[in-house]
């Protein structure tokens, strides 16, 4: 049942690794002659360079389109190393890494710079670095001839790897798709781990993804370094196979059709990229005749996919895509109607602990002020929460209870006062640093990773607490595959705690798929996916009815009692409140006006005032 | 020594001279700027979308016009009066312009209004790399020259003032772009569709709650803004008497440098912006090659965007969380 129990990792498609095989052994000496070899060669790079955008566009949702001058400094900086330009003749075997790690570091430097901005300035400053870098390529021929200008460098040494002569297009075929299968793997191997998953939450939602742990700036950074590293990889491959590199090698009409590639392919999809590359690369060289229009074309067929299929147009062949059904069969094999498997058998997990309130403080609010310009959101307030309780924060809307959450979970940052978790000082700590100190949160209007999967969603949260690097996930070292598997482990313990709800067939389904109160309880899970002593939880009962509400009204109890957590909660529904908090903290107008168990605030005059006006107000209006 | 000291006050009036010519030629590219800026500002205003396709507007408006210049000329002869004929080309480049920029907006980001960030920008980029190349193999890569010189009268070419040459282009440039700001500005403030504008990019929703017909606002929005980038574009051409296919590219970047110097969605700011951004061109010229004229504005643009992403004279925006 294999629905049931997913693997562990999933590997590369053995379909897919066997057609890379094959482009490496056989179809280089299927073709008929030299002009196909180099097409075919051509194609590789392409593979090699929309894997690596597929990366930066397609995991991370960063516009960066500086990347083809990644591929050029890996280019020019292979022309540099192996020809007679500058008299260095290093060997292939080290240029090429040189040429990677330069490019590499290029894009990290243009990273620092840009990498904070969003969405489409990023976009546009990167349009600017990659004007400024074929700038420079025309003009730094004088006073010291560095580039060649327009007529480039040309003649390159010819290479030997491995003791083999690399010198016709065949040979050049063989090693550019083997360099691609290696870009394929490395890509593979990142999308199913920490790092991948991390920059799919930064896609999905950047704050939410800082909320969960991540640290998006830096594994932006990584992003698009890596990316670069590929292109630049690429950029040393592609100027020993045409022997020369001129600007018009890497301007932005090449940027346009490593973009085609990827997003005909389905950003994100490598199977999808690969296949676009291919098909991209190919085509033109069949509709020669039509080739002043192929610019036009692309151009068109980017606004046609954006406005029809943006997910690409390969993610409608069935076998790239998985779409997760509610099975009719048990784990038995026995068939059954869905909605009985579906709510039956609602196993609890054995009770561990019995938690209750103790007296130690673990978190302090001193004094906390937030202003929004002249608005008051929340002035001088004073709160204390102590180890293993539920805390409920009521107030009319606007009082600035979700500004609280905010100010704690590192979003703003407070105007004065202070925050002290564990007599440490956190009012100053970025988002991702709180979630790794202990404190992690829900949103009101639900933040998920829509086109994640529910599983891969808790996995994503996981990201603070396991710190397996690059290198490790690359070579698969015992540190990325021990937390890989107490990754997963974890995600379906906590999933577990929602009994059938989010177990199962569900792991693999979309979160953008589930009813909006198991989307709540996804984020939930999520927060709890990171292990915080303190859970914060804004409205957590909104948009459910009364049997969803009595729900998870009985699980934020069970949070607490037999989990361990320390909860604060905003809540609306007054019956929540009620059933679930030790203790009440009443806001208005950004202040606590009101303090005590559930019993002592809803007598409390200030409280009635504030949720229902004060008495003879009515009148003194209506007379006026 | 005394020589000495007035060779250096003659190097010095050269100076002055020299920045003074290098001050009158920021401020006609900087009025450019300032009319590109205003289309990327008012479609960010109301839709917050970068419109990448705005600078392949400019470079139309400059091809029309160069095709109303063929039509009304007879061997580089104009068939009529040349100030008429200029006025003739501004409004036909700016009213292609417009249309090409409504039936942009129709095809490539209505359908998207409601998508990702991410997938409208592609779609515009889309546009933009169609359009370069739609003129690119229908009117080939040659560059188009514009046989402007039998438009001016004889006298008038240029003018001497105190060592400073100023063409006489170069004034139609610099009136036509102050003239279409300040139509634009009385346009925003006085006029009702100037309201509607102005409500819409404050709040699309509440304007539209408030009985505003926001796509005609939009659709409004994309006539202005075109219009003037067709404009600025087919300025240029005049002035510099040449367009090809590629130059779009280039202006959108320095408009949109311009917007966001400015602060993005303040049409004021735009302005400002543009010229600021002409000015400092002009002057980087005088220090350095003018092979890296654009780095200048590329430098800038990053510096802004890093050090002060709300633009110079913009208000900081947050993020509702």
């Amino acid at each position: 049942m294999k629905k049931f129990s997913p693997s562990l990792v999933s590997r590369p498609n053995t379909v897919f690794i066997l057609i890379f095989a094959l482009s490496l052994t056989v179809i280089p000496s299927m073709l008929p002659n030299d002009y196909w070899q180099s097409v075919y060669a051509i194609t590789g790079i392409y593979v090699m360079l929309a894997l690596g955008l597929n990366i930066v566009a397609g995991f991370t949702g960063l516009l960066d389109l500086s990347y083809i001058a990644f591929f050029g400094i890996g280019g020019y900086f292979f022309a540099f190393l192996c020809s007679d330009h500058f008299g260095l003749h290093f060997p292939f075997l080290l240029a090429v890494p040189i040429c990677a790690l330069v490019a590499m570091s290029a894009g990290f430097l243009l990273g620092l710079t840009s990498i904070r901005l969003r969405g489409d300035y990023l976009a546009i400053v990167t349009l600017a670095f990659a004007q400024i870098f074929k700038l420079l390529l025309l003009n730094l021929d004088a006073p010291l001839n560095i580039t060649g200008g327009v007529n480039g460098i040309y003649v390159f040494d010819a290479i030997k790897v491995l003791g083999f002569r690399i010198l016709t297009p065949e040979h050049y075929s063989t090693l550019i798709w083997s360099c691609a299968l290696l870009v394929f793997v490395v890509s593979f191997k990142l999308k199913d781990s920490r790092i991948g998953r991390g920059w799919n939450a930064i896609r999905e939602d950047e704050l939410a993804a800082n909320c969960t742990g991540i640290n998006s700036v830096r594994m932006k950074l990584c992003s698009f370094a890596t990316g670069a590293m590929i292109a630049g990889f690429a950029g040393a491959v592609f100027a020993s196979f045409q022997d020369s590199v001129f600007p018009n090698n890497f301007d932005f009409q090449q940027l346009v059709v490593v973009y085609c590639m990827v997003i005909i392919g389905g950003l994100g999809n490598m199977y999808g990229v690969i296949a676009g590359a291919v098909v991209l690369s190919v085509l033109p060289e069949v509709l020669r005749e039509y080739g002043g229009l192929r610019m036009m074309i692309y151009g068109a067929s980017l606004v046609a996919i954006m406005a029809i299929r943006p997910q690409g147009l390969f993610s409608a062949i069935p076998a790239l895509t998985r779409v997760v059904r509610r099975p009719d069969k048990e784990e038995t094999g026995v068939l059954k109607a869905s909605t009985d498997l579906y709510y039956s058998s609602n196993e609890t997990p054995a009770v561990r602990a019995d938690y209750s309130r103790q007296d130690r403080e673990i978190l302090v609010l001193d004094k906390l002020s937030m202003y929004f310009g002249g608005i008051t959101a929340i002035e001088n307030l004073d709160l204390t929460l102590h180890k293993h309780e539920i805390l409920s924060v009521i107030g009319p809307n606007g009082a600035g209870k979700s500004t609280l959450f905010n100010v704690i979970s590192g979003i703003y940052q407070p105007n004065s006062g202070t925050i002290c978790y564990r007599g440490r000082d956190i009012s100053h700590l970025k988002p991702h640093k709180v979630v790794k100190a202990g404190i992690a949160r829900t949103f009101q209007n639900i933040r998920l990773f829509n086109e994640m999967s529910v599983i891969e969603n808790v996995r994503a949260s996981r990201f603070c607490r396991t710190g397996a690097s690059f290198l490790s996930i690359i070579f698969n070292l015992r540190r990325h595959r021990q937390e890989e598997e107490q990754t997963d482990a974890k995600a379906r313990e906590i999933l577990a705690m929602f009994g059938k709800r989010l177990t199962g067939y569900r792991f693999r389904q979309n979160v953008s798929q589930l009813s909006y109160a198991n989307r709540r309880r996804v984020e939930i899970a999520r927060a709890m996916g990171s292990e915080p002593e303190i859970l914060l939880l804004d409205e957590p009962s909104a948009g459910m009815n009364p049997h969803e509400t009595a729900e998870i009204t009985e699980f934020i109890k069970r949070l607490r009692d037999q989990y361990g957590f320390t909860i604060i909660v905003i809540e609306h529904k007054l019956s929540l409140v009620k059933a679930v908090s030790d203790r009440v903290i009443v806001m208005d107008h950004g202040m606590k006006i009101c303090e005590g168990s559930y019993d002592e605030i809803a007598g409390d005059p200030d409280v009635i005032e504030a949720y229902l006006g004060k008495k003879g107000k009515r009148d003194k209006t209506s007379n006026s | 020594m005394s020589e000495h000291l007035f060779r250096s006050f003659m190097r010095m009036e050269d100076l002055f001279a020299q920045l003074s010519q290098q001050a009158i030629n920021g401020l006609t590219i900087g009025g450019v700027y300032a009319l590109i800026a205003i289309g990327y500002t008012m479609v960010y205003g109301v839709l917050s979308m970068l419109n990448f396709a705005h600078g392949e507007l400019y470079m139309v408006g400059g091809f029309i016009g160069w095709w109303v210049l063929q039509l009304f000329t007879v061997k580089h002869v104009p068939v009529m009066n040349g100030a008429l004929l200029i006025s003739l080309m501004l409004v036909i480049a700016m009213g292609g312009a417009a249309i090409l920029g409504v039936v942009i907006e129709r095809i490539a980001y209505r359908p998207l209004r409601t998508a990702p960030r991410m997938n409208l920008l592609l779609s515009s980029l889309g546009v933009s790399i169609f359009i370069q190349n739609f003129v690119l193999y229908f009117q080939g890569a040659k560059v188009k020259v514009f046989h402007v010189s039998q438009l001016i009268p004889d006298g008038l070419r240029s003018f001497e003032i105190g060592g400073v040459v100023v063409s006489f282009m170069r004034i139609v440039v610099i009136f036509v772009c102050f003239l279409l700001m300040l139509l634009l500005t009385l346009t925003i403030k006085k006029t009702a569709i100037g309201r509607s504008i102005r409500a819409t990019a404050q709040d699309i929703e509440a304007a539209a709650f408030m009985g505003i017909d926001t796509n005609r606002v939009i659709v409004s929005v994309f006539v202005i803004g075109s219009a003037l980038g067709g404009a600025a574009g087919l300025l240029v051409s005049l002035l510099f008497t040449q367009v090809d296919y590629y130059v779009g590219l280039q202006a959108g970047l320095k408009g949109f440098t311009a917007a966001v110097l400015g602060g993005i969605g303040s049409i004021p700011g735009a302005m400002a912006g543009g010229i600021l951004l002409g000015l400092s061109e002009a002057l980087a010229v005088t220090f350095f090659p003018s092979a890296y004229k654009d780095v200048v504005a590329f430098v800038i643009l990053i510096a802004i965007l890093i050090f002060r992403p709300q633009g110079l004279w913009g208000e900081k925006l947050r993020e509702k969380v």
